[in-house]
């Protein structure tokens, strides 16, 4: 009986532990009083009067939040059209591009990177915001598109063919009873979508230009040259930041279904 | 379904639209702005913004951890616009062979002048037609004078003492690593005899017992924590670390040691050739040479900079090496050609072989 009690609460001791431990020491050592050292030497602020400082950082990150939302909301709402038309209409060609959905998300971004810097530079497109925005919804929308259509798929045909009975146009359909219930999804996939934007890498590496750089290329080059405890602190901002659209999320989701089942 | 094709269609044609309308090449090299690429932290942020009050041209910072980072991304797209990159020597001259750089006009830059003559013209561009040097940074011996005495330690060989087995902090740069033996059996870096590579090889093998790790992206961190209390380390970063660790010695070897000159020069194809003129010649005025060479941490190759730094910095061998020390250090030629060799020798010896 004990053991099994230990069992059970040590496992998830153990995921929990695995997962956030690696988080919990970036915040810890964002209060670091030391710039170049990986020793605990004090408690400060610094870092965060010095991270609201560097302007060049500051702006940095700017770049990325605008890119990222932008990139999420727009990859969102093409993701979310294309699983509903493989959904609900069959056209030619159908199987074919669900397939390759999945071959844009195993797709090495390497490959993607180049190829995408191999279009810009045929369309004479300059690297900048445009070519990175670009760039990131296209990366994005396979994602929304699976996540979407995995839902949409334990929805009952029937509803729709009861709503059109009664009446209601497509869009009706679309907006007032597919929208609703995919929200969770949509709003999964809204999130994944965001976080992809903000930590690629190599993607961003092959599009990005002169005028317009991002986060994680810059977090990236810092990081290879000794990290320094500024880029705690904007870590530790960042996930408070996540932290707080997840939970405003998983608060409207709530809500949402709240109010449904008052209706009932 | 008809809603959703053309919803789609709207948004690719708006989208391909404004970024022909507003971000055409035209319009970009219209206004007032410098695209610099430069090393992480390797530009002060003042001094962008001192050159921006006192011109009003604007500088858009990118930033890059290596050299390989930056040559792949110019290669890459050469029209992506940057002006202004920061090569070390020996990638000047794979850049210059390959035609990626622009032809500097010297009228346009008069603070020229200031810089030292032991540092221009050098093998890798000797007319230094395409670049100008920046900042040097020279490898050395780091001690940490709590546990060791320096006074034993003057040269490159003396890494190979018993006492220091499984204590070096050893770089995790080939050709950094090669020069060590290389110097310590009387050869030259750049040597490009196979046999004498082969000896560096079984030179360093002898010295793997005394290695502890092998690392160049926190070498600071590791001397200042005292992880490790000798080995290898850059000037300028060792410079910086006494701040917080101020046991620590930097040496310069006895055999002679790696030099590297970061240098600035405008790509081929840069925009804003101008503008990349006004900010080299504003990068080379003494009293901004000057700041950057204190916040960096590296030697200025400034002589009228060096002059402007407080006396117990101009004092400092790690700051202003002297021209004695200068002439011991040796720069890295591009030496293609045997770099397979290295690169076996190299594999061989990181799993012990």
């Amino acid at each position: 009986m004990k053991l099994n009690r230990l069992i059970k609460y040590s496992y998830p001791a153990f995921v929990y532990l695995f997962l956030y431990f690696p988080i919990l020491i970036i915040v810890v050592f964002s209060f670091n009083d030391t710039s170049r050292s990986l020793v605990w030497k004090g408690f400060t602020t610094q870092w965060y009067t010095e991270l609201f400082r560097d302007t060049n950082l500051l702006s940095v990150t700017g770049h990325s939040l605008i890119i990222g939302v932008l990139a999420a909301t727009i990859a969102t709402a093409i993701g979310t059209i294309a699983a509903v038309s493989l959904f609900r209409y069959r056209f030619w060609g159908k199987k074919l591009l669900h397939g390759l959905l999945f071959v844009m998300i195993v797709t090495p971004e390497i490959v993607m990177g180049i190829a995408l810097l191999l279009l810009y530079s045929a369309l004479d497109l300059p690297l900048g915001f445009w070519s990175l925005l670009l760039a990131h919804i296209t990366l994005c929308i396979p994602f929304v598109t699976i996540t979407v259509y995995s839902r949409i798929t334990t929805l009952d045909k029937a509803i729709f063919e009861a709503a059109r009975d009664l009446g209601a146009t497509d869009f009706t359909i679309f907006s007032k009873i597919i929208i609703p219930l995919l929200s969770p999804s949509i709003i999964a996939g809204w999130l994944l979508s965001f976080t992809l934007s903000l930590d690629d890498v190599i993607t961003s590496y092959f599009v990005s230009g002169p005028s317009f750089s991002i986060l994680p290329l810059k977090v990236y080059a810092m990081v290879r040259l000794g990290i320094k405890p500024e880029i705690n602190a904007l870590c530790t901002l960042l996930l408070i930041l996540t932290l707080l659209i997840v939970i405003s999320a998983q608060f409207a989701l709530y809500k949402n279904s709240g109010k449904k089942h008052a209706k009932k | 379904m008809l809603k959703n094709k053309l919803a789609k269609k709207f948004l690719v044609l708006s989208l391909l639209y404004l970024s022909f309308v507003f971000l055409s090449p035209a319009v970009l090299a219209q206004a007032n702005i410098l695209n610099v690429y430069v090393w992480t932290a390797y530009l002060p942020q003042d001094v962008v913004k001192q050159f921006r009050k006192e011109t009003g041209i604007r500088v858009n910072i990118s930033e890059y951890d290596s050299n390989e980072t930056m040559y792949a991304k110019i290669k890459a797209s050469p029209d992506a616009g940057y002006d202004i990159i920061f090569p070390s020597n020996y990638f000047i001259h794979r850049m210059r062979k390959q035609n990626m750089l622009h032809v500097i006009d010297k009228d346009k830059l008069p603070n020229l002048q200031y810089i030292n003559p032991n540092l221009l013209r050098k093998p890798f561009d000797p007319n230094n037609e395409f670049s100008i040097p920046y900042l040097c940074s020279i490898t050395g011996i780091v001690v940490n004078t709590d546990y060791l005495d320096s006074k034993n330690i003057t040269s490159w060989q003396d890494l190979w003492q018993e006492r220091f087995h499984d204590k070096l902090l050893v770089l995790d740069d080939m050709r950094e690593v090669f020069s060590i033996a290389l110097l310590t059996l009387g050869y030259s870096i750049n040597d490009t005899n196979p046999d004498h590579i082969k000896e560096a090889y079984l030179k360093l093998k002898t010295l793997l017992p005394n290695v502890k790790i092998f690392n160049s992206d926190v070498e600071q961190n590791i001397y200042i924590d005292e992880d490790a209390i000798v080995g290898m380390g850059w000037n300028g970063d060792i410079n910086l670390s006494l701040a917080e660790n101020p046991k620590l010695k930097f040496i310069y070897p006895k055999e002679g040691f790696v030099m590297s000159i970061d240098c600035l020069a405008i790509t081929k194809n840069a925009p804003h050739l101008e503008n990349a003129y006004k900010f080299i010649n504003f990068l080379m005025r003494p009293d901004i040479a000057k700041k950057i060479s204190q916040e960096i941490g590296y030697p200025s190759p400034n002589l009228a900079a060096i002059k402007l730094l407080p006396k117990e910095m101009q004092d400092n061998p790690l700051l202003n090496p002297s021209s004695e020390l200068l002439k011991r250090g040796q720069l890295q030629d591009a030496t293609d050609e045997v770099l397979p060799l290295y690169e076996k020798y190299w594999e061989k010896l990181k799993i012990g072989e």
